[in-house]
């Protein structure tokens, strides 16, 4: 039961990377200063008794130790406090908003997975033609192309001059598309997908054609031509199996770095998601929220981590357990 | 790889090219430098990162306009397409785009090389030390840096950035020139090691029981001899690979923070310029453009150069 013992050893040992993660965070936001007294300073007539008052309704007296395992106990009971500007339970708002956030990220990974593998099957099985040359040029281009300004030029293309598609927001203010709800949600998601669609995609497409093309010289794929099977069959049921294996971690990070990167897409977008809440949370120095969507996104990303180690062991019997 | 033997014995010989040196056999820098010509989207890199750098140099003599120069407005002439007097227009400050955008390659080379300066000098002692002592400080070691790669970087530079600039209000700190600036690279670079610092312990580990090492050993060079002298040189190549492309994440990065706002409103960086300018980009687009495909070809500069120096330090991996 080697496998088993050793799923057991990375939970526990992603247990204890959260919980360092939530010191290092906790230390970096707290150290700077009481959130609640740089929040109050700049208004008139606050005394510090009243500055004592709110910090001791929002759990930030005490000492920095107290604090942190007072915030710690409340994290693990999935109560994340009540936001500051909005005056509502924060893991309320983390729901609603987070779920606007994978509105846009979850489909767009999937596309962006589909996109790859065809076009590094493509790639890979014409090696050093024009073709494979196009192919690793646009993913060159499309991996140094900085994701925001992606967006900026769709919404230049696809709002400004043909005026196909919003450029913002998730739904239309005054009249639905087509009346229908649902349609316009979609349409409004187009941009946003296309976008992160693009910038996945390229990286995806770099590093999925070189693992196909090492993958295609390995000797079982001699042996597999050899047995006569059709070539389509050679790489789509053999080659593309093996490749996808050195391709996992990035996978992995693109799911657990799907809400690390929104708030660059929701600004552009203008897209109501966790991102979004995050930026304006920091505007407004709502430090529950801070402290909310920080610990999510480290949550997601160790849990992918997590869960890229043990696709490791499932897929590849040649991994040992180490 | 008798280039280690070349680089034991001559390590700080390999940049000149003299007459004398043409018999021997040309050293693992050289024999790269070969390669590295070979490759033809390296020597692209290569000419891109050269322009920006000498861009960077002399930013002052190419702008025709002071950076802070909001003139045009004066004329009525702000978000003015553009045209022979302004090349790449002017924003809806009146600034000048195209002086502004020559004015923030300095500031997105010192984002750059800063914290990857930063992140090289942790890096490589924490993996140095892991790699070299090995057995529970290794252990130790590699588990702060795991700990250390899944801290979402980005997110937490946003909230530092703002609450440091406000805290900061009234202290001495105050008058540090471009502090925001300043905290963005250091806090960079205080993230960016953990790559740095996996790929000098692999190197480490590798070099440790090498034949060379043993031999330097052998003839009685000190431990500090042969780490500086003869681990570390070899263990470079891969890391040079690394910097290269952590300098294009690291410009990358500091775009994203400034344009979300959160940058640095005395420094003229491209990330500020897209965020100032981003709101009039249906009247204006020329000043969003011209700062966003300034970072795109930095960009794509640094890791265009990171995949030409891959092929030509490691020739097997492409045939």
């Amino acid at each position: 039961m080697g496998s088993l013992r050793y799923i057991a050893r990375r939970l526990t040992f992603s247990l204890c990377l959260i919980l360092g993660v939530s010191v290092i965070l906790f230390a970096l936001i707290n150290a700077i200063g009481n959130p609640i007294e740089i929040l109050l300073a700049e208004r008139p007539g606050i005394t510090d008794e009243m500055i004592a008052a709110v910090s001791k309704y929002y759990g930030l007296d005490g000492s920095l130790t107290d604090r942190y395992f007072t915030w710690l106990w409340a994290i693990l009971h999935l109560d994340f406090g009540t936001s500051i500007i909005f005056n509502q339970p924060v893991g309320e708002l983390l729901k609603v908003w987070g779920l606007e956030t994978l509105k846009i990220q979850i489909p767009s990974i999937l596309l962006s997975v589909l996109v790859a593998t065809a076009a590094s099957v493509v790639a890979a099985t014409r090696q050093g033609t024009k073709v494979d040359f196009g192919v690793i040029s646009g993913a060159m281009l499309g991996h140094s192309l900085p994701g925001f300004f992606i967006g900026i030029l769709l919404i230049l293309v696809f709002s400004y001059w043909l005026g196909v598609l919003p450029s913002y927001g998730a739904y239309s203010t005054r009249s639905m598309l087509w009346n229908s709800v649902i349609a316009d949600g979609v349409w409004h998601m187009v941009l946003p997908v296309m976008m992160l669609t693009m910038f996945n995609t390229a990286t995806l497409t770099l590093l999925m054609r070189s693992s196909l093309v090492d993958t295609l010289r390995q000797d079982f794929i001699m042996a597999a031509r050899a047995s006569g099977l059709p070539e389509r069959r050679v790489v789509l049921g053999h080659a593309l199996r093996n490749a996808f294996i050195p391709v996992l971690t990035y996978l992995g990070a693109l799911f657990g770095l799907m809400l690390g990167t929104a708030p660059v897409t929701e600004t552009v977008f203008t897209w109501p998601g966790l991102g979004a809440l995050y930026i304006s949370a920091i505007q407004q120095l709502d430090y529950p929220i801070i402290m909310g969507v920080t610990m999510v996104i480290t949550v997601m990303l160790v849990t992918a981590t997590l869960l890229t180690d043990i696709a490791y062991v499932a897929l590849d019997p040649r991994i040992r357990l180490a | 790889m008798d280039g280690n033997a070349e680089l034991l014995v001559a390590p700080s010989a390999v940049p000149e090219a003299s007459a004398a040196e043409v018999l021997r056999a040309p050293g693992v820098w050289r024999q790269s430098w070969y390669r590295f010509r070979r490759s033809r989207a390296g020597m692209l890199g290569l000419a891109i990162v050269s322009l920006v750098v000498l861009v960077a140099f002399t930013c002052s003599f190419i702008a025709p306009f002071d950076p802070n120069d909001q003139s045009a407005m004066m004329r009525g002439a702000s978000r003015a397409a553009p045209s022979m007097l302004n090349w790449f227009g002017t924003d809806r400050m009146g600034y000048d785009v195209f002086s502004r955008v020559v004015h923030g390659a300095p500031t997105a080379l010192a984002v750059g090389i800063g914290a990857m300066v930063i992140a090289s000098f942790i890096g490589v002692i924490i993996g140095g030390i892991a790699g070299y002592v090995g057995g529970l400080l290794d252990e130790i070691m590699m588990r702060c840096t795991e700990l250390f790669m899944v801290v979402p970087v980005f997110v937490i530079i946003l909230a530092v950035v703002r609450l440091f600039g406000i805290t900061v209000v009234g202290t001495p700190l105050e008058r540090i020139p471009n502090l925001n600036l300043m905290t963005i690279i250091l806090l960079l670079g205080l993230f960016e090691w953990p790559s740095i610092a996996r790929m000098t312990r692999a190197e480490f580990l590798r070099l440790k029981h090498a034949d060379f090492v043993e031999a330097a050993i052998c003839v009685g060079a000190t431990r500090r001899d042969i780490l500086l002298r003869h681990i570390l040189p070899n263990a470079l190549p891969p890391l040079i690979v690394l910097v290269a492309l952590g300098i294009g994440g690291a410009i990358l990065a500091e775009a994203m923070v400034s344009f979300l706002g959160f940058g640095d409103p005395k420094a003229v960086s491209w990330g500020q310029l897209l965020y100032f300018n981003y709101e009039s980009l249906k009247v204006a687009p020329w000043a969003s453009l011209a700062p966003g495909i300034a970072i795109f070809v930095t960009v794509l500069g640094f890791n265009l150069l990171a995949d030409g120096l891959t092929d030509a330090f490691n020739p097997r991996l492409r045939q």
